[in-house]
């Protein structure tokens, strides 16, 4: 075993540098600024009274993430997540991007704020994919991994979030443009 | 493959997941169909718009002080129940002796049984030639050292310095994760003329104790040059003459 003093200032070292990363996840997931900062505190001290249980040598950030994630499924607000999560989340088809133009596919024209709020608001089963994939830069197996979820699942949830979010946005734009019109 | 089948896999190529044989097609593919082409262009303008968004909180410094305050609480907590160093002191001088000489036996026998000297330089060769033939030589494609050095934050377990190449012979092309005996450490991909060159840095381990600092693999007719600085261990792959490669070595060593 290792000695308590030493693992200690080892966790410090290799999870000090994640506390960005982990708190922008977590105040992603829970949308509270106090709750986020509880989630990870606590996701901070069960990783390091587990710390012995770590693998040196395997990904330490997914490590830290999925106890975040765990953590913040038992949490008031997780339990509540999970109850609205879409009936067709587990649905592994192919989702293909053809009736979309490039201009709507790149959403070149939408600004980053707008981009923010389409974000908070999609459902959380597809958010938190996007975030790991797209923010986090985190590879399928990964996040499949994490989620206890087969990979199709993970692609699925991709294609399918990013292409809510990219209708919420056009809608946002058609709604902007009509309310234009209209004034 | 039709253009109706890649509109499906289109987001994994994006997402650089689609198996090497699969990208390579895909690039094939978009190199003659302005739709698709314009499509993954235009998912990729997606994906970077969403992460520039995505960044969007930081912790605050009280929640850092805090959760460092109690992590060293529990340290304490949990190093207090061991007995107090001054209790070995009081063992007569004999015991001691003999226990430093046994110390010094396990000690020089553990580090014979592991050191792997030319073996462990010919991994790194094998990682270097891996990665050659990969469709995805780098996960972070970039010749800045400023977009290069901060992508390894959090994937791996310390920072490097880099070195501005400006009127050197070399680039810098991009960098990637790297595993060397289920450590994580950083692989950087330099050019040279034609030749690829990389450099990989782990942190300084029994297991990476290298004995020699130079080496030439005649079988596959690369060479390698490694050295440890600031507790990281630097092995650099190529094959490009010694010379070549000494050049560069030198160029990472003077950087701290």
């Amino acid at each position: 075993m290792k000695p308590a003093s030493a693992s200690h200032e080892e966790f410090e070292r290799l999870a000090m540098p994640l506390l960005d990363a982990l708190f922008n996840f977590a105040r992603w997931l829970t949308h509270d600024q106090t709750e986020a900062e509880d989630l990870v505190q606590e996701t901070f001290a069960k990783a390091l009274r587990g710390f012995d249980s770590f693998t040196l040598g395997t990904d330490f950030r997914a490590w830290m993430f999925r106890i975040l994630r765990n953590t913040f499924l038992t949490s008031r607000t997780g339990l509540q997540a999970k109850m609205t999560v879409p009936l067709d989340a587990e649905d592994e088809a192919p989702v293909a991007v053809t009736w979309e133009t490039p201009e709507t596919l790149a959403l070149a024209s939408v600004s980053r704020q707008a981009l923010q709020t389409a974000l908070e608001e999609l459902p959380i089963a597809y958010r938190e994919v996007i975030l790991l994939c797209d923010i986090e830069e985190m590879k399928y197996k990964d996040i499949a991994e994490m989620l206890s979820v087969p990979i199709g699942t993970v692609m699925s949830r991709l294609a399918r979030g990013r292409k809510l979010l990219r209708q919420m946005l056009a809608g946002d734009q058609r709604v902007g443009m009509a309310s234009k019109k209209q004034g | 493959m039709s253009c109706q089948d890649w509109q499906t896999r289109v987001e994994a190529y994006v997402d650089a997941e689609l198996p090497p044989h699969e990208m390579d097609s895909f690039r094939a593919h978009a190199a003659n169909c302005s739709e698709c082409a314009s499509t993954a262009l235009a998912l990729i303008e997606a994906k970077g718009a969403l992460r520039r968004a995505g960044h969007r909180y930081v912790a605050t410094s009280e929640l850092r002080a805090r959760i460092l305050s109690e992590s060293q609480a529990a340290a304490k907590s949990i190093s207090q129940p061991e007995s107090p160093p001054a209790k070995v002191l009081s063992w007569p001088r004999w015991v001691m002796a003999a226990a430093a000489v046994l110390l010094l036996a396990a000690g020089l026998f553990f580090f014979s049984a592991r050191r792997q000297p030319p073996s462990s330089l010919a991994e790194f060769a094998d990682l270097h030639v891996a990665d050659l033939a990969s469709s995805n030589p780098v996960e972070v494609v970039s010749t800045d050292r400023h977009t290069v050095k901060p992508w390894f934050q959090g994937r791996i377990p310390f920072t490097f310095d880099l070195p501005d190449l400006e009127g050197s012979p070399f680039t810098l092309t991009g960098g990637r994760v790297a595993y060397f005996h289920q450590e994580p450490g950083a692989q950087l991909i330099f050019t040279y003329q034609r030749h690829m060159i990389s450099a990989f840095i782990f942190r300084d381990t029994p297991q990476l104790a290298i004995s020699q600092s130079s080496f030439s693999d005649r079988s596959t007719s690369f060479n390698l040059q490694t050295w440890t600085q600031n507790g990281l261990r630097y092995v650099l792959v190529s094959d490009v003459n010694a010379a070549t490669l000494q050049q560069l070595a030198a160029l990472l060593q003077q950087r701290s």
